[in-house]
Protein backbone atom coordinates (compact mmCIF):
# COMPACT_ATOMS: atom_id res chain seq x y z
CA UNK A 1 0.00 0.00 0.00
CA UNK A 2 1.22 3.46 -0.66
CA UNK A 3 1.76 6.15 1.15
CA UNK A 4 -0.16 9.39 0.33
CA UNK A 5 1.59 12.24 0.74
CA UNK A 6 -0.33 16.22 0.20
CA UNK A 7 2.04 19.08 -0.21
CA UNK A 8 0.16 21.84 0.98
CA UNK A 9 0.84 25.46 2.28
CA UNK A 10 -2.22 27.65 2.75
CA UNK A 11 -0.81 30.74 1.03
CA UNK A 12 0.06 30.65 -2.76
CA UNK A 13 3.76 31.19 -4.34
CA UNK A 14 5.51 29.39 -1.29
CA UNK A 15 6.77 26.63 -3.77
CA UNK A 16 4.60 23.82 -3.29
CA UNK A 17 4.31 22.62 -6.76
CA UNK A 18 7.90 23.19 -6.91
CA UNK A 19 7.84 20.83 -3.62
CA UNK A 20 5.96 17.92 -4.81
CA UNK A 21 7.74 17.71 -8.32
CA UNK A 22 10.94 17.52 -6.53
CA UNK A 23 9.74 15.71 -3.74
CA UNK A 24 8.36 12.78 -6.38
CA UNK A 25 11.32 13.09 -8.26
CA UNK A 26 13.72 12.67 -5.35
CA UNK A 27 11.80 9.85 -3.98
CA UNK A 28 11.59 8.19 -7.48
CA UNK A 29 14.92 8.46 -7.86
CA UNK A 30 15.87 6.44 -4.40
CA UNK A 31 13.93 3.38 -6.41
CA UNK A 32 10.35 4.07 -5.12
CA UNK A 33 7.35 3.70 -7.42
CA UNK A 34 5.88 7.39 -7.21
CA UNK A 35 3.38 9.29 -8.83
CA UNK A 36 2.63 12.89 -8.86
CA UNK A 37 -0.79 14.19 -9.24
CA UNK A 38 -2.07 18.05 -10.01
CA UNK A 39 -5.09 19.03 -7.58
CA UNK A 40 -5.04 22.62 -8.80
CA UNK A 41 -7.88 22.09 -11.36
CA UNK A 42 -7.93 25.33 -13.05
CA UNK A 43 -4.62 26.24 -12.64
CA UNK A 44 -2.61 23.43 -13.80
CA UNK A 45 1.13 23.70 -13.45
CA UNK A 46 2.61 20.72 -12.45
CA UNK A 47 3.13 19.26 -16.05
CA UNK A 48 5.07 22.45 -16.95
CA UNK A 49 7.89 22.05 -13.89
CA UNK A 50 7.70 18.22 -14.66
CA UNK A 51 8.68 19.13 -17.91
CA UNK A 52 5.86 16.93 -19.85
CA UNK A 53 2.79 19.69 -20.58
CA UNK A 54 3.51 18.89 -24.52
CA UNK A 55 2.38 15.00 -23.53
CA UNK A 56 -1.04 15.74 -21.54
CA UNK A 57 -4.04 14.27 -23.35
CA UNK A 58 -6.43 13.27 -20.50
CA UNK A 59 -6.39 14.53 -17.18
CA UNK A 60 -7.32 13.55 -13.60
CA UNK A 61 -10.90 15.36 -14.03
CA UNK A 62 -11.09 12.97 -16.95
CA UNK A 63 -10.65 9.67 -15.04
CA UNK A 64 -12.62 11.32 -12.52
CA UNK A 65 -15.14 11.14 -14.62
CA UNK A 66 -14.73 7.95 -16.45
CA UNK A 67 -13.45 9.44 -19.76
CA UNK A 68 -10.42 7.77 -19.40
CA UNK A 69 -8.66 5.19 -17.74
CA UNK A 70 -6.06 6.23 -15.06
CA UNK A 71 -3.01 4.35 -17.31
CA UNK A 72 -4.11 6.29 -20.41
CA UNK A 73 -4.05 9.75 -18.10
CA UNK A 74 -0.87 9.11 -16.53
CA UNK A 75 2.36 10.25 -18.26
CA UNK A 76 5.63 8.19 -17.43
CA UNK A 77 8.84 10.68 -16.91
CA UNK A 78 11.20 10.73 -19.15
CA UNK A 79 14.01 10.80 -17.11
CA UNK A 80 13.29 8.83 -14.02
CA UNK A 81 11.77 5.35 -14.51
CA UNK A 82 8.79 4.88 -10.98
CA UNK A 83 7.54 8.28 -11.68
CA UNK A 84 4.49 9.07 -13.11
CA UNK A 85 2.32 12.44 -13.14
CA UNK A 86 -0.86 12.60 -13.19
CA UNK A 87 -1.74 15.87 -14.53
CA UNK A 88 -4.79 18.64 -13.81
CA UNK A 89 -7.66 19.84 -15.94
CA UNK A 90 -7.02 23.52 -17.53
CA UNK A 91 -10.38 23.83 -18.73
CA UNK A 92 -12.63 22.79 -15.74
CA UNK A 93 -12.57 24.31 -11.99
CA UNK A 94 -12.51 22.79 -9.07
CA UNK A 95 -16.01 21.80 -8.43
CA UNK A 96 -15.77 18.97 -10.75
CA UNK A 97 -13.66 17.45 -8.17
CA UNK A 98 -15.71 15.41 -6.54
CA UNK A 99 -14.92 13.17 -3.04
CA UNK A 100 -15.90 9.65 -4.65
CA UNK A 101 -14.19 10.15 -7.66
CA UNK A 102 -10.66 11.44 -5.79
CA UNK A 103 -11.83 8.58 -3.47
CA UNK A 104 -11.73 5.90 -6.42
CA UNK A 105 -8.26 7.65 -8.00
CA UNK A 106 -5.86 6.95 -4.61
CA UNK A 107 -7.58 3.42 -4.02
CA UNK A 108 -6.42 2.14 -7.32
CA UNK A 109 -3.31 4.19 -7.17
CA UNK A 110 -2.16 3.15 -3.69
CA UNK A 111 -2.28 -0.57 -4.88
CA UNK A 112 0.63 0.07 -7.76
CA UNK A 113 2.65 2.74 -6.44
CA UNK A 114 4.78 3.04 -3.20
CA UNK A 115 4.25 6.39 -3.26
CA UNK A 116 1.27 8.96 -4.22
CA UNK A 117 2.49 12.82 -3.98
CA UNK A 118 -0.64 15.34 -4.16
CA UNK A 119 0.52 18.66 -5.31
CA UNK A 120 -2.10 21.03 -3.37
CA UNK A 121 -3.85 23.87 -4.94
CA UNK A 122 -3.95 27.05 -2.68
CA UNK A 123 -6.45 28.01 -0.48
CA UNK A 124 -8.18 26.66 2.05
CA UNK A 125 -11.27 25.56 0.04
CA UNK A 126 -12.65 22.27 -2.10
CA UNK A 127 -9.47 21.61 -3.96
CA UNK A 128 -7.31 22.10 -0.97
CA UNK A 129 -9.68 19.76 1.20
CA UNK A 130 -9.81 17.02 -1.42
CA UNK A 131 -5.91 17.24 -1.84
CA UNK A 132 -5.75 16.65 1.90
CA UNK A 133 -8.38 14.56 2.65
CA UNK A 134 -7.41 10.92 2.39
CA UNK A 135 -3.45 11.84 3.03
CA UNK A 136 -1.38 10.17 5.65
CA UNK A 137 1.59 12.27 5.62
CA UNK A 138 1.47 16.55 5.05
CA UNK A 139 4.59 18.28 4.04
CA UNK A 140 3.29 21.73 4.31
CA UNK A 141 5.80 24.28 2.63
CA UNK A 142 6.33 27.71 4.61
CA UNK A 143 8.05 30.70 3.65
CA UNK A 144 10.09 32.81 6.05
CA UNK A 145 7.37 35.58 6.48
CA UNK A 146 4.61 35.82 8.95
CA UNK A 147 1.51 35.73 6.80
CA UNK A 148 3.03 32.28 5.08
CA UNK A 149 3.40 30.83 9.12
CA UNK A 150 -0.14 31.77 9.75
CA UNK A 151 -1.49 30.76 6.52
CA UNK A 152 0.43 27.28 7.43
CA UNK A 153 -0.90 27.03 10.81
CA UNK A 154 -4.46 27.37 9.26
CA UNK A 155 -3.60 24.40 7.52
CA UNK A 156 -2.22 22.62 9.98
CA UNK A 157 -5.66 23.03 11.75
CA UNK A 158 -7.77 21.68 8.70
CA UNK A 159 -4.99 18.69 8.67
CA UNK A 160 -6.15 17.59 12.18
CA UNK A 161 -9.83 17.67 11.58
CA UNK A 162 -10.64 17.63 7.98
CA UNK A 163 -9.10 14.62 6.85
CA UNK A 164 -10.51 10.93 6.67
CA UNK A 165 -7.67 10.14 9.52
CA UNK A 166 -9.48 13.00 11.61
CA UNK A 167 -12.95 12.32 10.91
CA UNK A 168 -12.75 8.61 11.81
CA UNK A 169 -10.44 8.39 14.33
CA UNK A 170 -7.25 7.11 13.06
CA UNK A 171 -3.67 8.05 13.76
CA UNK A 172 -3.26 11.76 12.58
CA UNK A 173 -1.73 12.71 9.42
CA UNK A 174 1.63 12.60 10.12
CA UNK A 175 2.67 16.41 9.80
CA UNK A 176 6.14 18.09 8.29
CA UNK A 177 7.43 21.47 8.47
CA UNK A 178 9.31 22.43 4.88
CA UNK A 179 10.96 25.88 4.51
CA UNK A 180 11.69 26.87 0.95
CA UNK A 181 12.78 30.22 -0.06
CA UNK A 182 15.33 30.56 3.06
CA UNK A 183 18.05 33.33 3.16
CA UNK A 184 20.29 32.92 5.99
CA UNK A 185 21.96 36.42 5.11
CA UNK A 186 18.47 38.38 5.21
CA UNK A 187 17.58 36.25 8.61
CA UNK A 188 20.55 37.92 9.93
CA UNK A 189 19.57 41.36 8.61
CA UNK A 190 16.05 40.55 10.17
CA UNK A 191 13.84 41.01 7.41
CA UNK A 192 12.94 36.75 7.43
CA UNK A 193 11.59 35.21 10.16
CA UNK A 194 14.25 32.48 11.31
CA UNK A 195 13.83 28.76 11.11
CA UNK A 196 13.67 28.86 15.42
CA UNK A 197 10.70 31.11 15.40
CA UNK A 198 8.95 29.55 12.71
CA UNK A 199 9.12 26.20 14.58
CA UNK A 200 8.21 27.65 17.63
CA UNK A 201 4.97 28.69 16.12
CA UNK A 202 4.06 25.93 13.99
CA UNK A 203 5.06 23.13 16.48
CA UNK A 204 5.79 20.23 14.29
CA UNK A 205 8.69 18.40 13.13
CA UNK A 206 10.66 20.13 10.66
CA UNK A 207 11.57 18.19 7.43
CA UNK A 208 14.14 20.33 5.41
CA UNK A 209 14.75 23.63 4.47
CA UNK A 210 15.21 24.91 1.16
CA UNK A 211 17.95 27.71 0.54
CA UNK A 212 16.94 30.69 -1.70
CA UNK A 213 18.77 29.76 -5.16
CA UNK A 214 18.69 30.74 -8.50
CA UNK A 215 18.86 26.82 -9.08
CA UNK A 216 14.67 27.01 -8.07
CA UNK A 217 13.53 29.59 -10.82
CA UNK A 218 15.95 28.13 -13.68
CA UNK A 219 14.45 24.71 -12.91
CA UNK A 220 10.59 25.82 -13.25
CA UNK A 221 11.35 27.29 -16.61
CA UNK A 222 12.84 24.35 -18.22
CA UNK A 223 10.56 21.61 -17.21
CA UNK A 224 13.48 20.23 -14.95
CA UNK A 225 12.66 19.52 -11.06
CA UNK A 226 15.36 20.97 -9.04
CA UNK A 227 16.35 17.39 -7.70
CA UNK A 228 17.56 16.95 -10.68
CA UNK A 229 20.51 19.85 -10.18
CA UNK A 230 23.07 18.08 -7.83
CA UNK A 231 25.47 20.90 -7.97
CA UNK A 232 22.80 23.62 -6.42
CA UNK A 233 22.38 23.80 -2.88
CA UNK A 234 17.88 23.50 -3.49
CA UNK A 235 18.56 20.20 -4.81
CA UNK A 236 20.79 19.21 -2.64
CA UNK A 237 18.32 20.28 0.05
CA UNK A 238 15.50 18.73 -1.33
CA UNK A 239 17.39 15.31 -1.59
CA UNK A 240 18.08 15.66 1.85
CA UNK A 241 14.44 16.44 2.40
CA UNK A 242 13.67 13.06 0.48
CA UNK A 243 16.08 11.00 2.80
CA UNK A 244 14.32 12.21 5.90
CA UNK A 245 11.09 11.14 5.07
CA UNK A 246 12.17 7.50 3.75
CA UNK A 247 13.20 8.28 7.99
CA UNK A 248 17.08 8.84 7.59
CA UNK A 249 18.52 11.06 10.13
CA UNK A 250 20.08 13.87 8.09
CA UNK A 251 21.66 16.66 9.72
CA UNK A 252 20.44 20.55 8.36
CA UNK A 253 22.42 22.06 5.69
CA UNK A 254 22.35 26.21 4.46
CA UNK A 255 20.54 27.19 7.78
CA UNK A 256 23.65 29.64 8.34
CA UNK A 257 24.61 32.25 6.85
CA UNK A 258 28.46 31.19 5.47
CA UNK A 259 29.09 34.66 3.11
CA UNK A 260 32.07 32.96 1.46
CA UNK A 261 30.32 29.43 0.15
CA UNK A 262 27.40 30.63 -0.74
CA UNK A 263 28.48 33.57 -3.13
CA UNK A 264 30.65 30.87 -4.87
CA UNK A 265 27.71 28.45 -4.78
CA UNK A 266 25.51 30.98 -6.08
CA UNK A 267 28.06 32.31 -9.10
CA UNK A 268 28.74 28.20 -9.59
CA UNK A 269 25.48 27.80 -9.62
CA UNK A 270 24.72 31.27 -12.38
CA UNK A 271 27.49 30.07 -14.75
CA UNK A 272 26.48 27.02 -15.90
CA UNK B 1 -25.91 2.32 50.98
CA UNK B 2 -23.62 -0.46 50.16
CA UNK B 3 -24.29 -4.20 51.54
CA UNK B 4 -20.33 -4.76 51.70
CA UNK B 5 -21.02 -8.35 49.63
CA UNK B 6 -17.46 -9.90 48.84
CA UNK B 7 -16.19 -7.98 46.05
CA UNK B 8 -15.64 -10.55 43.68
CA UNK B 9 -18.72 -11.30 43.22
CA UNK B 10 -20.24 -7.93 42.52
CA UNK B 11 -20.61 -6.90 38.83
CA UNK B 12 -21.55 -3.46 39.58
CA UNK B 13 -23.30 -0.85 42.12
CA UNK B 14 -25.33 1.89 41.16
CA UNK B 15 -24.14 5.51 42.03
CA UNK B 16 -25.83 8.59 41.82
CA UNK B 17 -24.20 11.65 40.09
CA UNK B 18 -24.68 14.51 38.09
CA UNK B 19 -23.20 14.98 34.92
CA UNK B 20 -23.32 17.92 32.87
CA UNK B 21 -25.30 17.69 29.78
CA UNK B 22 -26.03 19.77 26.85
CA UNK B 23 -29.88 20.07 26.14
CA UNK B 24 -30.84 20.73 22.29
CA UNK B 25 -33.82 22.51 22.90
CA UNK B 26 -36.08 22.06 19.48
CA UNK B 27 -38.09 24.79 17.91
CA UNK B 28 -39.13 22.91 15.02
CA UNK B 29 -39.81 19.24 14.17
CA UNK B 30 -38.74 19.16 10.70
CA UNK B 31 -35.38 17.28 10.68
CA UNK B 32 -34.46 18.81 7.52
CA UNK B 33 -34.36 22.47 8.77
CA UNK B 34 -32.76 20.67 11.59
CA UNK B 35 -30.18 19.03 9.47
CA UNK B 36 -29.16 22.45 7.49
CA UNK B 37 -28.61 24.31 10.71
CA UNK B 38 -26.92 21.78 12.65
CA UNK B 39 -24.80 21.51 9.69
CA UNK B 40 -23.78 25.51 9.85
CA UNK B 41 -23.15 25.06 13.55
CA UNK B 42 -20.80 21.57 12.58
CA UNK B 43 -18.74 23.81 10.68
CA UNK B 44 -18.78 26.58 12.79
CA UNK B 45 -17.42 24.74 16.39
CA UNK B 46 -16.17 21.36 14.86
CA UNK B 47 -14.72 20.45 17.95
CA UNK B 48 -18.63 20.47 19.80
CA UNK B 49 -19.19 17.97 17.89
CA UNK B 50 -17.27 14.96 18.96
CA UNK B 51 -20.21 12.23 19.59
CA UNK B 52 -21.70 15.19 22.47
CA UNK B 53 -24.56 13.23 24.24
CA UNK B 54 -27.18 15.30 24.34
CA UNK B 55 -31.13 15.43 25.77
CA UNK B 56 -33.66 16.44 22.67
CA UNK B 57 -35.95 18.58 24.47
CA UNK B 58 -39.23 18.87 22.70
CA UNK B 59 -41.29 21.28 24.95
CA UNK B 60 -41.86 23.88 23.17
CA UNK B 61 -43.03 21.61 20.35
CA UNK B 62 -46.83 21.33 20.02
CA UNK B 63 -46.97 18.20 17.64
CA UNK B 64 -48.45 14.69 19.26
CA UNK B 65 -46.41 13.11 17.28
CA UNK B 66 -42.86 13.54 15.87
CA UNK B 67 -40.40 12.27 12.98
CA UNK B 68 -37.64 11.42 16.07
CA UNK B 69 -36.04 8.66 14.04
CA UNK B 70 -35.63 11.03 11.89
CA UNK B 71 -34.21 14.13 13.88
CA UNK B 72 -32.08 10.86 16.21
CA UNK B 73 -30.80 10.20 12.77
CA UNK B 74 -29.89 13.96 11.49
CA UNK B 75 -27.84 14.56 14.65
CA UNK B 76 -25.97 11.06 14.87
CA UNK B 77 -24.91 12.27 11.54
CA UNK B 78 -23.93 15.62 12.70
CA UNK B 79 -21.61 14.15 15.59
CA UNK B 80 -24.47 14.51 18.16
CA UNK B 81 -25.92 11.42 20.13
CA UNK B 82 -29.25 11.56 21.36
CA UNK B 83 -29.51 9.91 24.88
CA UNK B 84 -32.85 11.02 25.88
CA UNK B 85 -36.27 12.95 25.73
CA UNK B 86 -37.37 15.32 27.81
CA UNK B 87 -41.45 16.52 27.15
CA UNK B 88 -43.64 15.67 24.71
CA UNK B 89 -46.92 13.80 24.76
CA UNK B 90 -47.36 10.03 25.26
CA UNK B 91 -46.53 9.25 21.62
CA UNK B 92 -43.38 10.87 21.87
CA UNK B 93 -42.48 8.77 25.40
CA UNK B 94 -43.49 5.82 23.89
CA UNK B 95 -41.46 6.17 20.66
CA UNK B 96 -38.22 7.32 22.72
CA UNK B 97 -38.34 4.33 24.87
CA UNK B 98 -39.08 1.92 21.44
CA UNK B 99 -35.58 3.78 20.32
CA UNK B 100 -33.69 2.66 23.05
CA UNK B 101 -33.99 6.73 24.69
CA UNK B 102 -34.84 7.91 27.85
CA UNK B 103 -37.76 9.71 28.66
CA UNK B 104 -37.72 12.74 31.02
CA UNK B 105 -40.94 14.90 32.34
CA UNK B 106 -40.86 18.42 31.06
CA UNK B 107 -38.70 20.54 33.04
CA UNK B 108 -41.27 22.65 34.82
CA UNK B 109 -42.90 19.93 36.16
CA UNK B 110 -39.79 18.46 37.28
CA UNK B 111 -38.53 21.39 38.96
CA UNK B 112 -42.09 22.28 40.38
CA UNK B 113 -41.65 18.72 41.90
CA UNK B 114 -38.28 19.29 43.36
CA UNK B 115 -39.72 22.04 45.57
CA UNK B 116 -42.28 20.33 46.97
CA UNK B 117 -40.09 17.51 47.83
CA UNK B 118 -37.66 20.09 49.43
CA UNK B 119 -40.35 22.14 51.38
CA UNK B 120 -41.44 19.29 52.99
CA UNK B 121 -37.68 18.01 53.75
CA UNK B 122 -36.40 19.33 57.30
CA UNK B 123 -33.43 21.56 56.84
CA UNK B 124 -30.93 19.34 58.04
CA UNK B 125 -31.75 16.86 55.62
CA UNK B 126 -31.68 18.56 52.65
CA UNK B 127 -30.14 16.44 50.05
CA UNK B 128 -26.57 17.74 49.55
CA UNK B 129 -25.04 18.83 46.64
CA UNK B 130 -23.13 16.94 43.77
CA UNK B 131 -20.40 14.44 45.66
CA UNK B 132 -17.37 15.93 46.75
CA UNK B 133 -14.09 15.35 43.73
CA UNK B 134 -16.70 15.71 41.04
CA UNK B 135 -16.72 19.22 39.04
CA UNK B 136 -19.94 20.67 39.57
CA UNK B 137 -19.38 22.85 36.28
CA UNK B 138 -17.90 21.71 32.81
CA UNK B 139 -14.32 22.43 32.55
CA UNK B 140 -12.50 21.75 29.13
CA UNK B 141 -8.67 20.81 29.12
CA UNK B 142 -7.34 21.47 25.37
CA UNK B 143 -4.70 19.31 24.88
CA UNK B 144 -1.62 20.68 21.47
CA UNK B 145 -1.74 23.98 19.65
CA UNK B 146 -4.90 25.72 18.50
CA UNK B 147 -3.87 27.29 15.52
CA UNK B 148 -5.18 29.97 13.73
CA UNK B 149 -8.98 29.49 12.38
CA UNK B 150 -9.67 27.05 15.42
CA UNK B 151 -11.86 28.46 18.06
CA UNK B 152 -12.06 26.61 21.12
CA UNK B 153 -14.45 27.00 24.23
CA UNK B 154 -15.40 26.20 27.27
CA UNK B 155 -18.80 27.54 27.54
CA UNK B 156 -19.35 27.12 31.39
CA UNK B 157 -16.28 26.23 33.26
CA UNK B 158 -12.77 27.14 32.76
CA UNK B 159 -10.73 26.47 29.60
CA UNK B 160 -7.47 24.87 30.25
CA UNK B 161 -4.65 24.90 26.98
CA UNK B 162 -1.86 23.12 27.31
CA UNK B 163 -0.06 23.68 24.41
CA UNK B 164 -0.32 27.75 22.36
CA UNK B 165 -2.94 29.75 20.92
CA UNK B 166 -1.72 30.78 17.87
CA UNK B 167 -2.61 34.15 16.13
CA UNK B 168 -6.06 33.73 14.68
CA UNK B 169 -7.31 31.51 17.22
CA UNK B 170 -9.61 31.57 19.57
CA UNK B 171 -10.12 30.65 23.26
CA UNK B 172 -13.48 31.42 25.39
CA UNK B 173 -14.46 30.53 28.36
CA UNK B 174 -17.32 31.31 30.64
CA UNK B 175 -14.83 30.68 33.51
CA UNK B 176 -11.01 31.35 33.64
CA UNK B 177 -9.08 30.78 30.31
CA UNK B 178 -5.26 29.26 31.20
CA UNK B 179 -2.86 29.09 28.41
CA UNK B 180 0.38 27.30 29.19
CA UNK B 181 2.34 28.52 26.40
CA UNK B 182 2.79 31.44 24.48
CA UNK B 183 -1.04 33.50 23.38
CA UNK B 184 -0.89 34.93 20.08
CA UNK B 185 -4.33 35.06 19.93
CA UNK B 186 -7.97 36.12 21.02
CA UNK B 187 -8.43 34.95 24.59
CA UNK B 188 -12.45 35.70 26.21
CA UNK B 189 -13.35 35.09 29.97
CA UNK B 190 -16.33 34.89 31.81
CA UNK B 191 -18.14 35.35 28.43
CA UNK B 192 -21.03 35.38 30.45
CA UNK B 193 -20.45 38.14 32.02
CA UNK B 194 -18.23 36.41 35.36
CA UNK B 195 -16.42 39.66 36.98
CA UNK B 196 -14.25 37.49 38.85
CA UNK B 197 -12.90 35.38 35.97
CA UNK B 198 -9.36 35.60 34.53
CA UNK B 199 -6.82 35.11 31.69
CA UNK B 200 -3.34 33.58 32.56
CA UNK B 201 -0.90 32.61 30.07
CA UNK B 202 2.82 32.46 30.06
CA UNK B 203 4.17 34.84 27.62
CA UNK B 204 1.16 37.28 26.17
CA UNK B 205 1.28 38.52 22.30
CA UNK B 206 -2.37 38.28 22.57
CA UNK B 207 -4.65 40.06 19.50
CA UNK B 208 -7.18 40.63 22.28
CA UNK B 209 -8.00 39.88 25.64
CA UNK B 210 -11.49 39.94 27.11
CA UNK B 211 -12.96 39.90 30.58
CA UNK B 212 -16.41 40.08 30.85
CA UNK B 213 -17.24 41.77 28.11
CA UNK B 214 -14.75 44.11 28.48
CA UNK B 215 -11.57 43.94 26.14
CA UNK B 216 -8.43 44.90 25.43
CA UNK B 217 -6.38 44.78 21.70
CA UNK B 218 -2.84 44.19 21.61
CA UNK B 219 -2.40 48.28 20.73
CA UNK B 220 -3.42 48.68 23.93
CA UNK B 221 -1.20 46.66 26.16
CA UNK B 222 2.30 47.69 27.77
CA UNK B 223 5.05 46.64 25.07
CA UNK B 224 6.84 45.84 28.24
CA UNK B 225 4.42 42.98 29.72
CA UNK B 226 4.46 41.42 25.81
CA UNK B 227 6.51 37.91 25.76
CA UNK B 228 5.96 37.31 30.00
CA UNK B 229 4.51 35.46 31.98
CA UNK B 230 0.98 37.30 33.38
CA UNK B 231 -2.24 37.35 34.57
CA UNK B 232 -5.32 39.73 33.70
CA UNK B 233 -7.82 40.93 36.11
CA UNK B 234 -10.87 42.96 35.94
CA UNK B 235 -10.26 46.44 38.02
CA UNK B 236 -13.70 48.74 37.76
CA UNK B 237 -13.99 48.08 34.28
CA UNK B 238 -10.57 47.83 33.41
CA UNK B 239 -8.48 45.13 32.25
CA UNK B 240 -5.36 44.88 35.17
CA UNK B 241 -2.13 43.05 33.49
CA UNK B 242 0.30 42.22 35.82
CA UNK B 243 3.00 39.40 36.36
CA UNK B 244 1.92 36.18 37.01
CA UNK B 245 4.25 35.70 39.96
Amino acid sequence: MAKIIVVTSGKGGVGKTTSAAAIATGLALRGKKTVVIDFDVGLRNLDLIMGCERRVVYDLINVIQGEAGLNQAMIRDKRVDNLHILPASQTRDKDALSAEGVEKVLDTLTKDFDYVVCDSPAGIERGAQLAMYYADEAVVVTNPEVSSVRDSDRILGLLGSKTRRAEQGQDPVKEHLLITRYDPERVNHGDMLNLEDIQEILSINLIGLIPESEAVLRASNQGVPVTHDQKSDAGQAYVDTVSRLLGEDIPLRFHEYQKKSLLSRVFGGGRR
Amino acid sequence: MSLNVDRAGTAFSFKGGMLPMTVMELTSADPEQIREQLAGKVSQSPAFFQHTPVVLSVEKLAEPHLALERICAVCRAHKLLPVAVRGGADPVKQSAWALGLGWFPPQEERVRNLESVSRSLPEEELPSPAPAGMAPVANRIHRGTVRSGQQVSAAEGDLIVLGSVNAGAEVLAGGNVHVYGALRGRALAGIHGDREAGIFCHELHAELLSLAGNYKRLEDIDPQLLGTAVQVRLNDDQLAIAPLV
